[in-house]
């Protein structure tokens, strides 16, 4: 592992931290651009990865991919196939007017964009319903609208992953970076003694609260987290805060994996589940 | 859109169910106070305010005006909070929007009406001259009870401030710099704080110093301003749903307690910085006295 | 000198993106935030259509905003608006708010010339956007300077330096050596104009071009820290702290 590269906005990434895979075409992530460079000094192709936002170079070589993890707290730009948990402001003939961050326009989910859903059987959401969406599109042009979906567009199937309206439960806010670092933790099913992306937050409350029956949880790349304990009777909504704060915590303060167990033993005991 | 973003239904029926519990989302009582922590600036008045996430910053400043011809003893003072989208997105700059309102309206009346700032001590010289005291808010991180936060950060800042010193010689007003005679402390009266409430389930569940999405949830609020005698110097229940009249008996004495509780902090903020300073103006005073 | 500056990325927990800038020499302390990329929703006719538009506010500290806030919002609207990549994804149509909050400061009184405080705004506007991921095309510093009556040049002179000098200068410089931002007030010759614009390479990249031959001579001497490094160091402490996780692992 090489040592970390920050960039800067107008840094050029130098092409040794790109990843060496010449079979794939490389793909640029967010804060990467392509720009072609006129001087001489430069060899043949005449190109450069030039960075736009200031951060952390991140390079995956399994989808010889690179990009540029900024802070954390930035704003969420939808981008195509994120789960986002989006919340319904109204809706019109066709579609549902969702919000997916605030202060920003709403966007639309189609009513039959859900599993078997027809003219008859789809489903009736009203205003401050919650969805766990897929960002289908983005719109081509400058300022178009944001599509959501709740199937799988080719099979008509909801996904794996519980797409579709999520009923009861609570939401938690979580900055984007951790939205992120939580999906990529919540997707990959490897045992790492560490967790995944230095998270084990998640999967420790799971073997804590798997006595009194477990957890659903959702996480929105948006930075919002849909969790639900109803499972576990009385004690759901001790249980459920208890999740909350700890992903608070977590997201407020650099914890390590061994930080994060005992953030979660203290938050059970004081929350008494 | 001056507006915070709507909660969900399910954050709201969350929030109420746990309050039947007697559970908050952060694990506090109903009567609990966020963490309170008072800094100050370099600049006297120059006073930051941290309650749990919402925090902000008071500037008090201090100018010689010329009274007003109704009012020749009296000195001006003023406070001006703009909401900017600083302190959350949902805020346009330059438009003023309800809250705006709502909370200058609130501190206009706990701290300006109840004559907790002396203005007839700022009078100068009769119907000529005199000091006119403004009080800047600067909300810069929004998470709820803007109030309570604003009250005790002006409260502080009018007791950290100190205005040059300015005498009356032969019809003529003198204003003295900083760095010639010692500054002049402001004179307060008495020391009102509000307390504000928010409401539930038909004012069956009463918290106080609510963060935003609790703020969000609830279906009424009441503002008890009062003083560390007891004193109730506001008292007010604007809209949302009606409040048994018992509530406000009750939560007078949660208020006068919680006042305490917090002018000891304040108290004690002041007296560690006025030490600091008093350690730092000795430093240079040796120290001018060692380069001559 | 009074020491060198110090910033902070992030302070703050609602907006998109936050700075502190506290300049010591002058005294100036700056917070600023960033929200982007929002609705405007009120002059969504003015939007430009194919880009983002750069709202700034300046917010004095002890005064309510007058004239000469609205003139240094302009410069700022101005020159940060050049460097924003607004065709970015997600950026079209959408604003990019600036909020800038002068917190503490030695008192620019109504009146006296806001270009000694505009390298602070400067600042704390650009490590705001940083903190926000905004795109940008560069990154840039700024400095001002201020000519006496004797022919000095004043490195961040103070409220009453600025007043007695006979031309003040702010000049902004981005990371590839362009003059972005030249604002000027007062009397002066080209001679003066070219000595504070060495000067200002100088204090912002701590490179000094000699000759014609394009050859670069590193200047770290008498300037103390080039400004450049300052920037770069504020951003590379604050992502080492909130990537821990990742560069601890590695």
């Amino acid at each position: 592992m090489t040592t970390p590269l920050i960039l800067l906005p107008s840094d050029n990434v130098p092409s040794d931290h790109l990843p060496s895979n010449t079979s794939a075409p490389l793909r640029l992530g967010p804060g990467l651009r392509l720009l072609s460079e006129q001087q001489s000094s430069t060899p043949s192709p005449g190109h450069v990865i030039n960075a736009s936002r200031a951060g952390l170079l991140s390079t995956d070589p399994k989808r010889n991919a690179v990009s540029i993890l900024s802070f954390p707290n930035h704003r969420y730009i939808p981008t195509t196939n994120d789960l986002v948990i989006a919340q319904v402001h109204h809706s019109s003939a066709e579609y549902f007017h969702c919000m997916v961050t605030p202060q920003t326009p709403h966007a639309l989910l189609a009513q039959l964009a859900f599993e078997g859903a027809t003219k008859k059987t789809r489903p009736v959401l009203k205003q401050g319903d919650l969805v766990y969406a897929r960002v289908l599109s983005i719109g081509v042009s400058a300022g178009a609208e944001v599509e959501l979906t709740c199937v799988n567009p080719a099979t008509g199937k909801a996904e794996q992953g519980g797409l579709g309206p999520l009923t009861g439960g609570m939401v938690f806010d979580v900055s984007t970076g951790l939205a992120a670092r939580l999906t990529r933790a919540s997707s990959s099913k490897a045992e790492y003694e560490d967790g995944v992306a230095g998270l084990v937050v998640l999967d420790e409350l799971g073997t804590k609260l798997e006595g009194i029956g477990g957890f659903e949880i959702a996480v929105g790349r948006n930075g919002k987290v849909w969790v639900d304990c109803s499972n576990a009777g009385d004690s759901a909504i001790r249980a459920t805060v208890a999740i909350g704060r700890c992903l608070h915590a977590v997201d407020e303060s650099n914890l390590s994996p061994a930080e994060q167990r005992k953030l979660v033993s203290r938050t059970l005991r004081e929350m008494e589940v | 859109m001056n507006k915070e973003a709507p909660l969900s239904i399910a954050e709201r029926d969350f929030i109420l169910n746990a309050l039947r519990e007697g559970v908050r989302l952060d694990g506090r009582q109903p009567d609990e106070l966020r963490p309170l922590n008072v800094s100050f600036g370099d600049e006297y008045g120059h006073v930051k305010v941290q309650l749990g996430k919402t925090s902000l910053i008071v500037r008090i400043s201090s100018e010689v005006t010329k009274p007003r011809d109704d009012r020749p003893f009296d000195g001006p003072f003023t406070i001006a909070m703009e909401l900017t989208s600083m302190g959350s997105p949902a805020w346009s700059d330059g438009r003023q929007g309800d809250l705006e309102q709502y909370v200058t309206h609130v501190l206009d009346r706990v701290i300006r009406h109840s004559n907790a700032l002396d203005t007839e001590s700022l009078c100068i010289l009769k119907g000529v001259s005199c000091w006119s005291i403004r009080a800047d808010v600067h909300v810069i991180d929004y998470d709820g009870n803007l109030i309570d936060a604003a009250c005790i950060a002006i409260m502080t800042g009018l007791q950290h401030f100190r205005r040059p010193d300015a005498v009356v010689k032969d019809g003529q007003v003198v204003v003295y710099g900083l760095d010639e005679r010692e500054p002049v402390p402001l004179n307060i009266t008495h020391k009102p704080l509000s307390i504000t409430f928010q409401t539930f389930d038909e004012g069956k569940l009463v918290i106080l110093d609510a963060n935003r999405k609790e703020e969000q949830a609830s279906e009424g609020d009441v503002v008890i301003g009062i003083n560390n005698a007891g004193d109730v110097c506001f008292l007010s229940k604007f809209s949302g749903a009606p409040v048994d009249a018992i509530v406000f008996v009750s939560k007078s004495s949660v208020a006068l307690e919680k006042v305490k509780e917090i002018n000891g902090i304040i108290d004690k903020a002041l007296q560690s910085d006025l030490a600091k300073r008093t350690e730092k103006g000795l430093a240079e005073e040796s120290k001018a006295e060692n380069d001559r | 000198m009074v020491g060198p500056a110090t910033a902070s990325l992030s302070p703050l927990t609602r907006s998109d993106g936050s700075s502190s800038y506290k300049c010591p020499a002058t005294g100036f302390n700056i917070l600023g935030s960033v929200n982007a990329p929002v609705e405007l929703p009120a002059r969504r006719d003015a939007l430009k259509p194919e880009e983002a538009t750069v709202e700034v506010l300046v917010k004095p500290g002890t005064y309510p905003a007058g004239v000469g806030e609205r003139y240094v919002e302009g410069i700022l609207k101005g020159m940060l608006g050049k460097l924003v990549l607004g065709r970015e994804k997600g950026y079209p149509r959408r604003g990019v708010v600036i909020t800038l909050a002068v917190v503490g400061s030695e008192d620019v009184g109504r009146g006296d010339s806001y270009l000694t405080m505009l390298p602070a705004l400067l600042h704390a506007s650009h490590l705001a956007l940083l903190s926000a991921a905004v795109p940008l095309s560069m990154t840039f510093t700024a400095t001002v300077l201020a000519v006496t009556s004797s022919g000095d040049i004043i490195r961040d002179p103070s409220v009453k330096d600025a007043t007695a000098a006979t031309s003040l200068h702010v000049l902004a410089i981005s990371s590839k050596g362009h003059l972005l931002l030249n604002e000027s007030q007062g009397a002066f010759d080209f001679d003066t104009w070219e000595r504070v614009h060495q000067r200002a390479l100088t204090i912002c990249r701590g490179v000094q071009p000699s000759g014609s031959d394009g050859n670069i001579a590193m200047v770290e001497d008498m300037e103390g820290r080039p400004l450049e490094g300052f920037i770069r160091e504020t951003v590379e402490d604050k992502v080492y702290h909130d990537y821990a996780w990742k560069i601890d692992a590695a």
